[in-house]
Formats: structure tokens, sequence, C-alpha cells
């Protein structure tokens, strides 16, 4: 290792440890004991049969709409945009309710109209991304506002409950309910199609044309041309792609543990989504491993956030954190330097 | 005469409104020019935001509140520098770790300090000018002399930052560093160190706007205040092909555009006010499918540079 690698590494190291010292100084600056407050995570989340329930009960959705990241980032196509699919999703599968039949196949065509719905609302940016070339990331932020304002809308005006109290719809019949799995717990059946999905996803990621295709035009979308793999086209189609998932995750929440629409259900989760891919390193195999640690910090930190030890954007901190520690350890996968050199003199 | 007074307050309002986005504009401009995209700005105009408030209610003064502030969005700027230009890592992906900070930090800070007293916090925070005879003039006086100082200061730093950039060696530095880096490290110029001020400084204008947003605009922090403004400003960039004065014209068609969607609210009260409320961000997604055909980014953005030179 020549000393300018050995410097660049002692650097990374640093980083990361400064971005680690930060969450410790917050915690600090909360007047908690840093320590304690890593134990009383791992105390609730784990030893305690409610917090472990919770934190796969979390993992369900979050795994979905993590392998839809993993599909777009491959590609190096970022899709920011997974809370308004969701919504989209979990809309579209609320307005065909009404008209499915109620039973298996109703259950069927209410979770494939979520992954419609939200194929549609990610389409909108493939879209803007492949025909006209416009910033995906500022695309699906966008339509995330839009999809938060025309949710509000509708819960207010036409999907609202037929007593027009409170704004939510009314709910689904208990035919079109996923499941329960196991007795006296929320688990519901969502959980086989989330691990379902991450065989779809692998197998498409690491076995097909589609797959490869995704991680050339990640790797150098010039090189993809002369392949004769249009990156516009996979542009579009991508983030149609994880919209879709990031649906299908809507309609699972919905169906599994709402049982009707309403406002500011699955907060965040399109953003903690991409910390789940990302510390997966986008490996699809690694994506519900990744969400259910991601679940039992969310699960402890919310029991300790509620106990009024620290304030609850202690997450979205951590969250942060998290990612910078993961790109400064990137630094040490051997190839990645070279990587980075070879991008250079390709520039 | 209505219509006038009604076009004086809705100019005098989207200037008012834009001024955020504006800021943040400038900043991501000069980022993205010497070939570092910042997705994160919203994260740091948030801090900024919250800074501002803080400060600006210790201190008593807002001016005291906006350095603060200033300072505060320098140094996220320096972590995402850090991570982007010394450590080369994913830009884009860095930013989106730098959003997740920015909102926690901000919303964190704002729990443990002035949300603690359970009532809402006096903040005494900037005036607009007043001018006189000069603000007293019918409708432009309002728009034009009515405005708060720092209105002033963003058109006098992106009018000044695009003559840096037009006709300044610094300017051309800048540009290379973002259009053809090797260029410059030939000719012996330092790309990394350029690009890693040029981060500091889009983070202190984003965090100006942030502060802006917090202490002029509106007198208090709500957490995630901001509302996607960050990622209004980084369209603007684009829409205005990089150019910092055309970034302030774009910013201020959105401003104008929220000012009138605000009017339109009340004078349309049968039409469900969310329509209203997305039309700036419907705006933002059709300007951004129309622009971006067959514009032309600084050719290194998004690309690490490593040095050749031994």
């Amino acid at each position: 290792m020549s000393a300018q690698a050995a410097s660049f590494r002692l650097q990374a190291v640093l980083a990361a440890a400064f971005m680690v010292a930060m969450v410790v100084g917050a915690i600090l600056l909360a007047g908690a004991n840093p320590l304690s407050v890593a134990i009383g995570i791992g105390e609730r989340a784990l030893f305690t049969r409610a917090g472990l329930l919770e934190a796969v009960l979390r993992t369900i959705p979050l795994t979905i709409m993590g392998l839809g990241i993993a599909l777009a980032f491959k590609a190096r196509i970022f899709n920011i945009g997974m809370d308004g699919q969701l919504i989209a999703g979990s809309v579209a599968a609320m307005a065909v309710a009404p008209f499915l039949p109620l039973d298996a196949l109703g259950l069927f065509l209410l979770l494939a109209s979520g992954l419609a719905g939200g194929a549609i609302w990610g389409g909108i940016a493939g879209i803007i991304k492949g025909r006209f070339g416009g910033n995906e990331i500022i695309a699906t932020i966008m339509l995330n506002y839009v999809a938060l304002q025309v949710l509000s809308w509708l819960i207010r005006g036409p999907m609202q409950e037929t007593m027009r109290i409170i704004p939510r719809s009314d709910p689904l019949d208990a035919a079109l309910r996923l499941p329960i799995l196991f007795e006296a717990t929320r688990i519901h059946l969502g959980l086989v199609i989330a691990l379902f999905a991450v065989v779809a996803v692998a197998v498409l990621m690491q076995r097909s044309r589609y797959g490869f295709k995704l991680a050339v035009v990640g790797a150098n979308p010039h090189a993809a041309r002369y392949a004769g793999i249009d990156p516009r086209w996979i542009a579009g189609g991508v983030l149609a792609l994880s919209g879709a998932l990031a649906g299908l995750a809507g309609a699972v929440e919905i169906s599994g543990v709402y049982g009707r629409l309403q406002e500011g259900f699955a907060p965040g989760f399109g953003i903690t989504a991409i910390a789940v891919a990302l510390v997966a390193r986008l490996n699809p195999l690694l994506v519900p491993v990744s969400a259910f640690g991601f679940s039992l910090f969310y699960v402890g930190l919310g029991a300790l956030a509620r106990n009024g030890v620290v304030p609850f954007p202690i997450v979205n901190i951590l969250e942060g954190t998290i990612i910078f520690v993961f790109l400064a350890g990137g630094i040490f996968v051997a190839h990645r330097t070279k990587r980075v050199q070879a991008e250079a003199l390709d520039g | 005469m209505d219509e006038a007074l009604f076009l004086s307050g809705l100019l005098a309002a989207g200037i008012r409104l834009a001024a955020p986005i504006a800021l943040a504009a400038i900043g991501e401009t000069i980022s993205q020019r010497a070939g570092v995209i910042n997705v994160g700005i919203e994260g740091i105009m948030l801090v900024g935001a919250f800074v501002a408030v803080l400060v600006t209610v210790m201190a008593g003064n807002p001016w005291a509140g906006l350095a603060a502030a200033i300072l505060a969005g320098a140094a996220m700027g320096a972590i995402h520098a850090v991570f982007t230009v010394r450590l080369k890592a994913e830009q884009i992906v860095s930013g989106i770790a730098l959003l997740f900070l920015g909102l926690g930090l901000s919303g964190y800070g704002f729990r443990l300090t002035l949300a603690q007293g359970g009532s809402a916090v006096q903040v005494p925070g900037f005036r607009e000018l007043d001018l006189f005879a000069l603000s007293d003039l019918p409708f432009i006086g309002p728009v034009v002399f009515g405005q708060h100082a720092l209105v002033y200061i963003a058109l006098f730093c992106a009018a000044g930052l695009a003559w840096m950039l037009a006709s300044t060696r610094l300017g051309l530095m800048i540009k290379a560093a973002g259009d053809y880096p090797q260029a410059l490290d030939a000719a012996g110029g330092d790309v990394d160190r350029l690009r890693f001020v040029c981060v500091v400084v889009s983070g202190a204008f984003a965090a100006a706007g942030g502060a802006f947003l917090s202490t002029a605009q509106l007198w208090g922090f709500v957490e995630n205040m901001t509302a996607g403004r960050g990622f209004l400003a980084i369209s603007c960039v684009v829409f205005a092909r990089w150019n910092p004065l055309a970034a302030v014209a774009v910013a201020l068609g959105f401003g104008i555009a929220d000012a009138l969607q605000i009017r339109m609210q009340t004078s349309y009260p049968g039409v469900p006010y969310q329509f209203f409320v997305i039309a700036p961000y419907v705006v933002a997604i059709v300007s951004l499918a129309v622009a971006s055909k067959g514009s032309r980014m600084p050719a290194a953005l998004g690309t690490p540079f490593v040095s050749q030179r031994q």
C-alpha cells in the first residue's frame, strides 16, 4: 500500500469517526447517556416480544421498497420519490377495492392495483428522465409533494369515509385484508410476499439480461450505448419498476396493517428504504437483513423517544450517519479506487 | 387601480417567497459549476433555518442569527466536501445522507431548545426595509424598495457571481474544474481545493436561504419547513443552464407562482386548496421536462477527480 493510499484510508476513518462522534454528541446534548441509549435500543428491540414483532412488521414494507431502490440505484438512477409512489399505489388499491370480488382473486387484484399505481407514478418520473432527460431526483421529489397533496384531498373529498368525520377512507372488506400468519401477532402474509420479492429481484438482478443491462448502464452509460443498450429506456423503465415495488409496499401496508387509507402511514419509509438498500450494498439478498436491522434500530429508538430520553429526529440523524459511515467504508473495498481513477480518465 | 394594487402585492410577495430558493440556487450554481452536485441543500437549508431562529432569539438580533446560520451551512457543506471531494464518494449518495442529517439535526435541535417551552417563542426577525418616501411610491414602492435587505444582498451576490464566472481568472478556474478538470490540473491548478471551497460556499448560501425563510419570510421554525425548496433550487439551476442570474430569475418565477396560488385559494373557495398548493411543484416538473432537452451541464459534474500529477 502506498503512502498516498494509506493517508486516503486514514482520512476515511477520521471522517467516519467524526460522524459517529456527532451522534454521540447529540445524545449527550439531550442529557442522555449514549451507552445506556445503545443498551436501551438493544433491550427493547431484541429482548422484548412486542419490540421484535414490531420490527418484523416494519421489515415487510422496507424490504419491498429497499429492493426497488437497489434496482434503480444499480443503474445509477436515484429514485427519491418512493414515498409518493407508495401513496399512489395505496390510493390505486383503495380506489379499485369496491369493485373487486371478495376472495383470494380480489386480494391478488388489490395488490396488483397497488403495483400498477406505483408503476404509473414512478413512470411519470421515468418519462421525464427517459424522454426529456430531466433529473430524476428532482422529478421524483416533486411528485412526492404532489402525491401528498392529492392524498390529502382524496381522503377529505371523494374517498372519505361515509360518516364524513375523520379524514380517512372506509375500511377494506375483511376478505381483502392480508391474512395474519401467526396467532396473536400482527405479522401478515406480506412477509411471504416480501420474501418472494427478494427472490424475484435477486434473479432479475443477478441472473437475467435485464439485470446485466442495469449494471452496465450504472457503470458506464457510454459503454452501454456502444453495447446497443439505450440508457434512456433503462432509466425510464427502472423508475417505473422501482415505483411498482413502492406501490406494492403501499398496498401491502393498507391491506395488511391499516385496513384503510389515511394520512401519515408509512412515514419516511421511502427515505429509510434508500439507507436500507445502500447498507445492503444494493445486493437484493442482503436487503431484508438490512431492513430488519434498520427496523430494530427504529423500534428501539422509537421506544426511547416516546419515553422522552432523546428527541425523535435522532432517527434521521442516525440514518444519515449510517450512510456516511458506509460511504467511508466503501474506500476499503479493494477495487474502489481503481474504478474512480478509470472514471476520471474516462471523463 | 385595483389590478395595479393586486399586481404590486403579487410581485412583492413573489419576491419574498422566491428569496430563499434564489439564495440556495446561487450556492448550488457555484458548486455545480465546479463539478460537485449537492442534492442535500434541502437539509442544509433546514439547519440554516433552525440555527438562525435559535441564535436570533438568544442574541435578540437577526443578523447574528444569519451569521450563525451561514457558519452552520458552511460546516454542513464541508461534510459534503470531505466525502465527495477528498474521499471521492458518490456525490448523490453523500447528498442524500446530508439531507437526512439536516432533517434530523434541525428537528432534534428544535425539540431540545425552542420547542421546550410549550408556547410559541417570540422571534425578533428581519423587517422589510423602509426607505420612507421611496417605499411609499405607488406600485414600484413595495416591489422595488420595500423588500428585506437580504433580497438586495442576494441580487448583488448573483450579479457578482455571474461577473466572476464570466470575466475573472477565478471564474475560469471554477468552470475548468467542472468542465475539464484535467486541463486545470495540467496547468498547475488544485482541482480538489477549488471544488472544496465551492461546496463550502454553496452550503453557506443554502443556509442563508433557510435563514431568510425562518427569520424574514416567517418568524419561527417548523420541522421540515423548507418543504422541497432545496430541490426547487436545484431545478432552478438546471432550468437556468447553470447561470446564476438566470437562476434567480427562475426562482422569481417559482415565487410568483407560489404567491399566485395562495391568492387563488381565497378567490376560489370551491376548488380544494390542495390543487393550488401543488401548483409550484407541477410548474417545476413541467419546466424540468421542457428545459432539460439539449441543456449542456458541466461536463465533469458528478465525477470525482483524481490528479495524475506526481
